[in-house]
C-alpha cells in the first residue's frame, strides 16, 4: 500500500516554508536608518492636552516649543543656566524690576490664516493664564500693555527676579494666537488652534507624534526637516530600541548611565541637560521622638550619603548640598555637617536617648527603597532602630498634609523629592511658614527664612541672591531636620550624529538639536 | 442548544456586572484621595474641583453606581482624565492592535503546535515525540515577557533583522507586519507547547479507539484517519484551551505591548494604571473582559455544537 500522508520531512519542510514567509515581509522593511533629515525620539505618553494653560507638562512642553512662539530660552553661560532672547524677539529688555519690554520679529505668521503674530496676542495668551492651571506662574503678573502692532510691555505687579526664567523660558510662556483661541472656543487639547515655528504637528495616540516642516516659516530652518517622536512609556523599552538603531536620542535611567559612562559603546554619547531634582531625608521637628535637635543632628551625622549614591544610584547622580540645584544661583558647595557616626552616638547619649526606634516612609520604588535601607544600616550602627514602610504614591503625597487627614503627626523620617525650575526662588517656596503642614513636612518656622524668601524674590543682583538663598538653606540645616542626599541627572543617550538640546529640566527642543 | 446558549449568555452578563462592581469599587479601595491621585500632588483647587465634577465625585456613591452603571450599558465609558477624550473612542484606536497581537500570536501557535502534538502522537516515544516534549515543556515555563526581552535583544538589538518598536506605519502592511512578528512570536510561544501537549495527549486517547482501529482495518489513508477522524474528536479539549488563551493572551499583551512599544489595550491599562486615569483603567478593563467573555463563550458554543452531550451537561 502507497502511503501519501504527512512526512516528518514534509512536515519540517512546511514548517521552515511557512516560518520564512512570516519572516519575508520583516526583512524587506528591516533597515532601520532612515534616509533624509529625520530625527527620531521617544516620548513617554500622548500629549493629551497641549494647551499652556491646562497642559501636564513634560512632553507637551516640548511639544508647544516647536510649534508656538516663545520670547525666551534658556542659556548656559558656563555651568549656570541663564536665559536669552528667542528668534520671536527682536527685543526683550527689562526696564525695571516690575516692567519688562519686548518687539516681536517682523513677518511671524499663524497657520491658518491667522495672519500675523501681534503683540496682542501676547497680551492674550499672557493674562489668560492668571485663570488656568498654571496661574502660580503668573501670580506676579498684572497685565501686558500693548503700544504697538509688534510692541508691548509685560507689567509685573511686584518684583519678581525669576519671571523670566521660570515663565517665559519655560512651557507656560507659549504665546498663541488670540483670534485661532477665539474660533477653537477659548481651550484646546491634542491639536494647536494655529502654530507659528518651524514645524507642524500630528499625533497618532499611543503611537507617535510627528513635527514635520512647518511650509509658512520663514525663521531659521530647524537641522531635521521632520521629527518622529515614538510613545516609549519604559525608560527601559526605550533604552533598547536606542540600542537596536531606532531612536537618535533618549533619556537613560541611573543604572545605564552608569554603564554607558563606564564602556561608551562607539557613536554614542552622553548629554545631561541639568539636575533640578533634590531629594533628601525629612525629619518632623515636632515629633515627640524628635523634638530634641540633637536626636536630630545625631541622624544628620549618622547616614552615609556616599554610600547611598553609590549603592542606590551607581555613582551617577551629585550629592547635595540643600535644596538649590546645581547650575543655580545659591548652590552650596557643602553641608554643615558630616558622616560620623562617632558624633552622632555622642549627641545621642547628650539627649539621653537609647533604644530609639522609628519608621521611615519612602515611595516604594527601587532607589528609594536601597536609599532606606542603606540609611536603615546606618542608623541600626549607632543605635537607632528604623522600621522602612514603603508607599505607594496616593497615601505618600498624603501623608504630611493637614487636609488629607492625621497622618502628619505620626510622620516621623521620611526620604522626598522635589523637581524645580532653574531658579532658586521655587525650591524655597515650600519651606516658608504658611507651608507647614502643607509641604512643609518637617514643620519648622523662622522668620528670617520668611524675610529672606521674599528678599530673594525681589532682589535682581545675583551675588545678593546667592547669598541669600546659601543662608536659606543655612537656616534648613540648622533645624536638624535634613539629611541632604542627591541631585539626580537629567540624562540623555544619544547618537554622535546628533547634537542634542534640553532645557535644564529635561525637556528637549527639537527645534535646537544639531547634525553631525 | 437555544436553551443551552441562553444559560451561557446568562452567566456571562452575571460576570460582567461582577466585574463592573469590581471595578467601580476600585477607585475607592486605593488609598487616598481619588481626584488628588489622579492629577497628582500639586494639582490646583480648581483642577481638584472639575476632575470631581467630572468624575461624578460630589454625588453620593450609590448614585455614582448608576450612572457609571447608565453611562457603560449606552457605550459610554466617560471620559479621559486629561485629554476630556470619550474613553470609548480611546480604546477603539488600540483594540485593533491587541486583537491582531493575539490572533497572530495564537495563529502561528496553533499552526505549529497542533501538527506537532499529532505527529507525537502519531509516532509515541520517537525522536519527534521526546524532542516535541522537551520543547513544550520548556517554552510552557519561559514566561512570555522574557521571551519578548530575548528576542527583542536577538533580533532587533543585535542581529536587527526585526523592529523593535512600534506597530508599524499606518497603511504600510508589510511595515505592520514586520512589527508584529517578534511581539507574536513572544506570547505565542508558550502557546505551541501548550497545544502539543494537549493535541498529543488526547491524540494518544482517541488513537486507541475501536472506530479508529476500524477506520484503520477498511484500509483508509492514515492522513484521513488522524484528520478526519482522530483530530475531529481530540481537538475538542483543545479549542477549551484555545479559548482560555486567547483570554491568557490578551493579559501577556499588556507585557509585549510594554517592551515593544505597541499600543494595544494592554499598554493602555498599564499606561492609565500609572497615571491613575480611572476611567480609561475601568474601561479598558471592562472591554478586555467582555472580550475574554466573549472568547470562551464562543468556544463553549463551538464544543456544544461539535458534541451534543456537552448540551445537556449545564
Amino acid at each position: 500500500m502507497k502511503q501519501t500522508g504527512t512526512t516528518r520531512r514534509g512536515f519540517l519542510g512546511t514548517t521552515a516554508a511557512l516560518g520564512a514567509l512570516a519572516l519575508a515581509p520583516a526583512w524587506s522593511t528591516a533597515a532601520f536608518a532612515q534616509a533624509g533629515s529625520t530625527l527620531r525620539l521617544r516620548i513617554d505618553g500622548d500629549n493629551n492636552v497641549l494647551d499652556p494653560g491646562f497642559m501636564t507638562g513634560g512632553t507637551e512642553i516640548e511639544a508647544q516649543k516647536q510649534c508656538l512662539p516663545f520670547l525666551a530660552q534658556y542659556a548656559r553661560d558656563g555651568e549656570t543656566f541663564t536665559w536669552e532672547p528667542t528668534y520671536f524677539v527682536t527685543r526683550l529688555e527689562q526696564r525695571d524690576a516690575t516692567h519688562i519690554d519686548f518687539e516681536l520679529t517682523e513677518g511671524l505668521t499663524w497657520s491658518n490664516g491667522y495672519g500675523p503674530v501681534m503683540a496682542s496676542d501676547v497680551k492674550y495668551s499672557y493674562e489668560r493664564m492668571k485663570d488656568s492651571d498654571w496661574s502660580g506662574y503668573f501670580d506676579a503678573l498684572e497685565r501686558v500693555d500693548v503700544t504697538g502692532d509688534r510692541t508691548g510691555t509685560i507689567v509685573l505687579s511686584r518684583p519678581f527676579a525669576p519671571f523670566i526664567m521660570i515663565t517665559l523660558c519655560h512651557g507656560p510662556g507659549a504665546v498663541l494666537s488670540e483670534k485661532a483661541m477665539a474660533d477653537a472656543g477659548g481651550k484646546f487639547t491634542t491639536s494647536f488652534p494655529a502654530v507659528c515655528g518651524p514645524y507642524t504637528y500630528e499625533a497618532t495616540p499611543g503611537q507617535r507624534a510627528v513635527f514635520s516642516a512647518n511650509p509658512d516659516w520663514t525663521g531659521p530652518q530647524p537641522a531635521f526637516d521632520r521629527v518622529e517622536c515614538n510613545v516609549i512609556t519604559e525608560v527601559k523599552a526605550a533604552e533598547l530600541a536606542f540600542e537596536a538603531g531606532e531612536l537618535d536620542c533618549t533619556e537613560v535611567g541611573a543604572d545605564t548611565l552608569a554603564r554607558y559612562t563606564k564602556d561608551m559603546p562607539e557613536g554614542t554619547g552622553i548629554a545631561v541637560a541639568g539636575e533640578l531634582q533634590y531629594m533628601w531625608m525629612g525629619m518632623n521637628t515636632e515629633h515627640p521622638k524628635l523634638q530634641d535637635i540633637r536626636v536630630r543632628q545625631a541622624i544628620q551625622h549618622a547616614v552615609d550619603v556616599d554610600t547611598i549614591l553609590q549603592g542606590a544610584y551607581s555613582g551617577t547622580t551629585a550629592k547635595s548640598h540643600g535644596i538649590i540645584c546645581p547650575g543655580l544661583t545659591g548652590q552650596r558647595d557643602s553641608a554643615g555637617y558630616s558622616y560620623d557616626p562617632a558624633r552622632a552616638r555622642e549627641l545621642l547619649a547628650e539627649a539621653g536617648v537609647s533604644g530609639l526606634e522609628v519608621t521611615l516612609r519612602t515611595l516604594n520604588n527601587q532607589e528609594r527603597m536601597l536609599s532606606a535601607q542603606i540609611i536603615q544600616a546606618n542608623l541600626a550602627a549607632v543605635g537607632i532602630t528604623v522600621n522602612v514602610l514603603p508607599l505607594d504614591s496616593g497615601p505618600f503625597w498624603e501623608m504630611g498634609q493637614e487636609s488629607k487627614g492625621d497622618t502628619w503627626k505620626d510622620l516621623e523620617l521620611w526620604i522626598m523629592r522635589f523637581g524645580t525650575t532653574p531658579d532658586p526662588y521655587e525650591a524655597t517656596q515650600w519651606f516658608t511658614s504658611d507651608q507647614v503642614g502643607v509641604w512643609n513636612w518637617e514643620r519648622w518656622t523662622d522668620p528670617e527664612f520668611d524675610r529672606l524668601y521674599e528678599e530673594g524674590i525681589n532682589e535682581t543682583d545675583m551675588q545678593k541672591r546667592h547669598d541669600i538663598y546659601v543662608r536659606m538653606q543655612e537656616i534648613m540645616e540648622n533645624t536638624g531636620a535634613y539629611v541632604w542626599i542627591n541631585h539626580e541627572p537629567e540624562a540623555f543617550v544619544h547618537s554622535t550624529s546628533v547634537g542634542v538640546n534640553a532645557a535644564p529640566s529635561g525637556e528637549l527642543n527639537y527645534r535646537r538639536f544639531t547634525q553631525g | 442548544m437555544l436553551y443551552y446558549l441562553a444559560k451561557r449568555l446568562g452567566l456571562s452578563a452575571v460576570v460582567v456586572c461582577l466585574v463592573v462592581l469590581v471595578l467601580f469599587s476600585l477607585l475607592y479601595l486605593i488609598p487616598g484621595d481619588p481626584a488628588t491621585i489622579a492629577l497628582g500632588p500639586r494639582a490646583t483647587e480648581e483642577a481638584i474641583a472639575r476632575y470631581a465634577e467630572k468624575m461624578h465625585l460630589d454625588e453620593p456613591v450609590w448614585r455614582q453606581f448608576l450612572i457609571y452603571i447608565g453611562n457603560a450599558l449606552t457605550g459610554d465609558l466617560g471620559l479621559d482624565v486629561f485629554s476630556d477624550r470619550p474613553v470609548t473612542a480611546i480604546i477603539m484606536e488600540r483594540i485593533g492592535f491587541t486583537l491582531a497581537l493575539v490572533f497572530a500570536g495564537m495563529g502561528w501557535a496553533m499552526l505549529i503546535g497542533i501538527p506537532l502534538g499529532c505527529l507525537a502522537a502519531v509516532k509515541p516515544n520517537s525522536w519527534l515525540d521526546r524532542v516535541t516534549g522537551v520543547l513544550s515543556v520548556g517554552t510552557i515555563a519561559v514566561p512570555s515577557f522574557l521571551v519578548s526581552i530575548w528576542a527583542l535583544l536577538i533580533f532587533a538589538v543585535h542581529l536587527r533583522w526585526l523592529p523593535a518598536i512600534g506597530a508599524g506605519e499606518p497603511g504600510d502592511f508589510s511595515d505592520q507586519l514586520s512589527h508584529l512578528v517578534l511581539p507574536a512570536f513572544a506570547i505565542g510561544l508558550s502557546w505551541v507547547g501548550y497545544l502539543a501537549r494537549m493535541v498529543r495527549a488526547s491524540m494518544l486517547e482517541v488513537m486507541g479507539e475501536n472506530y479508529i482501529r476500524s477506520a484503520r482495518a477498511f484500509g483508509l489513508h492514515p492522513r484521513r484517519v488522524i484528520f478526519g477522524y482522530a483530530l475531529r474528536v481530540a481537538i475538542l479539549p483543545t479549542i477549551t484551551l484555545i479559548g482560555m488563551g486567547f483570554g491568557g493572551m490578551i493579559s501577556s499583551t499588556v507585557f509585549a505591548e510594554i517592551i515593544f512599544a505597541r499600543p494595544g489595550i494592554g499598554k493602555l491599562i498599564f499606561d492609565a494604571v500609572m497615571a491613575r486615569n480611572f476611567p480609561i483603567v475601568q474601561g479598558a478593563v471592562l472591554v478586555a473582559t467582555g472580550l475574554y467573555i466573549l472568547v470562551v463563550l464562543f468556544s463553549d458554543i463551538l464544543i456544544a455544537w461539535f458534541d451534543p452531550r456537552v448540551r445537556e451537561s449545564l
